[in-house]
């Protein structure tokens, strides 16, 4: 705690010491500054982890800032103004999560667009707020309203200011010691890989946006308090520009960088806008380089100089302990296809495959490229959409479901390129892996989740030949191809799914990796009882693993039977040695 | 609908579409999501005010409006874009700050207070048995002549594919021997440019301040989204959505609901169709 607590307790000091050390003034805008860094703190939450920009957050600010002006002009007590803060609150959250989640169903790519749309609502709530004159005032603003609790801008609201600046801190930094940041810095490394992980991502997003937009509501609020006036300005699109700009400036990796760079370039701008004429300009040029060179921001050069001087310590770990059961079913059945279908534009991918899998064991996929073997994986995981025909394990129907549910039915997948977090260290990737399928809402607020283990992931990991145990505080990124693929094969053994796709996991392994391979997907199968499907182009590990053989060819089967009897297949055969069938 | 009405609209819709057809190169074609695209017709729209004050004589608005435009632009990208190629969302920060640049360098050499320049070509012409000014005739005349032109090139170009090719792999195109810093270059410098023009034709139909540009950056991105960014058609069908939709609202309700209305129909699109009505094909 003491990484949350000793910068949280310097600031808040440092804050407390302004009025009378600077005098009231500065401390009256010191606390404008503030209020614009805690929005910012919000966009750097959201931006910085999920890499998701929102280009409209006045759009919160402002309509909390005009709902606080119109409560305080309506009079009542403090206790009346604060729950009617939190029904405000309470809207703004679920309107956010709403449009977020809306937005980010289905897609996995909609970033710039989703910020154009931030960037349209907060042109449609200018308009709005400067049309309808007699909710808003218009153009002339809303005013005539006493603060809350009747405080002094210029004196005693200074302290709420303080507060809220102190506690939002305390807030972001704690949550970044939890494994909720993994999984949101999750969805801007790698989201595929965490959508087959059973993270829905689109929900991840919408609360991300919720938590910036509460921020830039709270941050409305006190401006509505402070300054005595709202105007169309608060819910405008030059707002919600500058706002970004404090965050990108200030940094937005980091929870202190948007309060440094609010209050750095709040001041100068108060101290330079009259006597240095090229200011704008100035502030303009700065954006830009930051952009360009270091995306960062101050902070992070900053923490760059400072880790120079005091390396980081790593962080202490809970013990290891028992993660909770997965929540899939353990004993799906048999997975089928029945007259399977896909077409993606002219392309006809799969032409009606029809097979069923006993209930357990190791199936292999074979056949030439081209055959249909990824995509018929894909379509398992709904990560490819059929257009005809039906999949079903057990009972269940499993075509056409978004990714991220394949794994609560108890399916896993590894990719054929392995895909893993790549700006994450060996033990982060595993820690979200841990969680998949057996994590509630509430496990990813506690610290526990950091050492869970699994028979699935203990297996793997304890393997003397594995080399991932001696790399876990190594970023992925940094990875040979073969402890790639050791990683991913260990992050979809840790959910331990009754189902599990392996889409060509020896490729690029060396002869012994390849042996090690395929001792531990046997040694998984023989464990947990479940049924493995690989996909593999060396005969030797086919003739070795296989209990049955599923043989693809132009997107139909052409075998499914023991090794023994596919490779007697005078089809089979044809289509290997080159012959016409 | 009024003759008048309707004369309105085809000017509106014309001069987004001309508006437009520079961001269609630049974020359609190069993936820059320039947000300094309105800043270009700005400044294009200054090039009277520039010969005014120096007492320059009109026909050389037209040189001294390309030469300021594509000067800007060819700086700017030799500077900033060149380094943004594939990194969209960097691209929108950074053409921000270039947005910001070039409105507050207006705003030192110009002033902040908006200016009018008279039109080259004064009166009105009796058309269609009304009466309407000369100049927005002959300019729309001009846009439909440009588009035209434009299409006949666009059909035997290969430009457009070169440059296909090189935002979709830079290292491909140069091993096949595209000269990607002069293309890219090139592209940019000529969008923008096109802006600039847009910029000096409405120059006297509007107020020109160092402002003016956000307007027109917001309606060109929508009109994009909602046309799809592959092909002129699209873009001919963006402006006319986007433009269409804001003039009949405009004249029949209120200027508010046609601007909401557009700003409405351009969310709907980005949620639910973010290709456009002509998505991506040739």
């Amino acid at each position: 705690m003491a990484s949350v607590l000793i910068p949280v307790s310097l600031l808040l000091g440092a804050l407390l010491l302004v009025p009378q050390a600077l005098g009231e003034f500065t401390a009256y805008q010191l606390g404008l500054y503030l209020i614009y860094g805690i929005a910012a703190q919000g966009i750097g939450f959201l931006w910085g982890k999920t890499g998701i920009l929102p280009l409209g957050q006045a759009l919160f600010f402002g309509v909390a800032a005009y709902a606080t002006g119109m409560a305080l002009r309506d009079g009542g007590g403090l206790v009346l103004h604060l729950g009617l803060a939190a029904v405000v609150l309470a809207a703004i959250a679920l309107a956010a999560f709403g449009l977020a989640a809306l937005i980010f169903r289905g897609r996995a790519d909609s970033g710039p667009y989703f910020s154009l749309i931030t960037l349209a609502l907060v042109m449609i709530a200018e308009q709005v707020a400067g049309t309808t004159t007699s909710l808003t005032g218009g153009f002339n603003g809303f005013s005539g309203y006493d603060s809350l609790a009747g405080l002094d801008p210029f004196g005693g609201f200074y302290y709420v200011i303080v507060a809220a600046t102190a506690a939002v801190t305390l807030l972001l930094l704690t949550l970044n010691r939890l494994p909720a940041n993994l999984i949101a810095r999750a969805v801007l490394d790698n989201e595929p890989r965490l959508q087959l992980l059973g993270y829905p991502t689109h929900a991840i997003k919408g609360l991300a946006f919720t938590v910036s937009a509460l921020l830039a509501a709270l941050a409305g609020g006190l401006f509505a308090s402070h300054q005595g006036i709202v105007t169309p300005d608060a819910t405008g699109f030059a707002l919600s520009a500058q706002l970004v700009i404090l965050t990108a400036v200030g940094g937005r990796f980091h929870v202190l960088g948007p309060l440094v760079g609010a209050v750095a370039i709040g001041w100068a701008s108060d101290s330079l806008r009259d006597s240095f004429p090229y200011w704008e300009l100035l502030l303009a040029c700065l954006f830009i380089l930051v952009v360009l060179k270091a995306p960062g921001g101050l902070a992070e050069l900053v923490e760059r100089g400072w880790r120079r001087i005091i390396p980081a310590r790593p962080a202490v770990l809970p013990p290891a302990t028992e993660a909770p059961a997965p929540r899939a079913p353990q004993d799906p059945g048999a997975l089928a296809f029945e007259d399977v279908r896909l077409q993606i534009g002219v392309v006809r991918i799969l032409n009606g495959v029809t097979f069923e899998t006993p209930a357990a064991g190791i199936v292999s996929v074979i056949g030439p490229n081209g055959a249909g073997k990824t995509s018929a994986l894909n379509t398992i995981t709904g990560t490819l959409r059929t257009t005809g025909g039906a999949i079903r394990l057990g009972t269940q129907r499993i075509d056409n479901r978004p990714p991220h549910k394949a794994l609560a039915s108890g399916i896993g997948r590894k990719l054929q390129v392995p895909s893993v977090f790549f700006s994450m260290s060996v033990a982060e990737n595993l820690t979200i892996a841990m969680m998949a399928g057996r994590a509630r809402w509430s496990d990813v607020l506690c610290r526990s989740p950091f050492g869970w283990r699994s028979g699935g992931l203990t297996r793997v990991l304890e393997h003397a030949a594995v080399p991932l145990a001696a790399e876990l505080s190594r970023p992925a990124g940094t990875l040979p191809q073969g402890h790639r693929q050791f990683l991913e094969f260990a992050m979809t053994a840790a959910a331990e799914p009754p189902v599990l796709l392996l889409d060509e996991p020896c490729a690029g392994l060396s002869p012994e990796e390849t042996a090690l391979m395929t001792d531990l997907v046997r040694a998984y199968q023989a464990a947990t009882g479940a049924l493995v499907i690989m996909i593999e182009h060396d005969m030797s590990i086919v003739e070795a693993i296989s209990d049955r053989v599923l043989v693809l060819h132009q997107g139909q089967v052409l075998a499914f039977d023991s090794y023994a009897a596919v490779s007697a297949d005078p089809a089979v055969q044809a289509v290997y040695a080159g012959g016409t069938k | 609908m009024s003759t008048v009405l309707l004369l309105n609209l085809l000017w509106q819709i014309g001069t987004l579409a001309l508006v437009t057809l520079g961001l269609a190169i630049v974020f359609g074609k190069l993936r820059i999501m320039n947000m300094a695209h309105g800043e270009f017709v700005m400044l294009g729209a200054y090039a009277p005010v520039i010969t005014a004050g120096f007492g320059l004589p009109g026909w050389l608005q037209l040189p001294v409006c390309l030469i300021t435009v594509a000067l800007v632009a060819f700086v700017l990208e030799r500077a900033i874009i060149r380094h943004l190629y594939g990194r969209m969302f960097d691209s929108l920060l950074a053409t921000w700050g270039i947005s910001i640049l070039l409105r507050e360098a207006a705003e030192l050499v110009f002033g902040r207070g908006y200016q009018s320049v008279s039109p080259p070509i004064p009166g009105t012409l009796h058309l269609l048995g009304t009466d309407y000014p000369a100049y927005r005739v002959a300019a729309m005349a001009l846009i439909a002549l440009g588009f035209a032109a434009l299409a006949w090139w666009n059909a035997r170009s290969k430009v457009a594919t070169r440059i296909r090719a090189m935002t979709g792999n830079p290292a491909l195109a140069q091993a096949i021997g595209i000269n990607t810093g002069r293309l890219s270059a090139a592209s940019f410098v000529f969008g923008c440019t096109t802006a600039g023009l847009a910029g000096l034709l409405l120059a006297p139909t509007v107020r020109i301040e160092p402002m003016m540009g956000l307007d027109y950056l917001v309606r060109s991105f929508f009109a994009l989204v909602t046309g799809g960014l592959g092909s002129l058609e699209g873009l001919g069908i963006g402006a006319t959505l986007i433009a269409g939709t804001q003039s009949v609202l405009g004249a029949l309700v209120n200027q508010t609901s046609g601007y909401l209305a557009v700003l409405t129909l351009s969310i709907l699109f980005l949620w639910l169709k973010p290709d456009g009505i002509r998505p991506y094909s040739r």
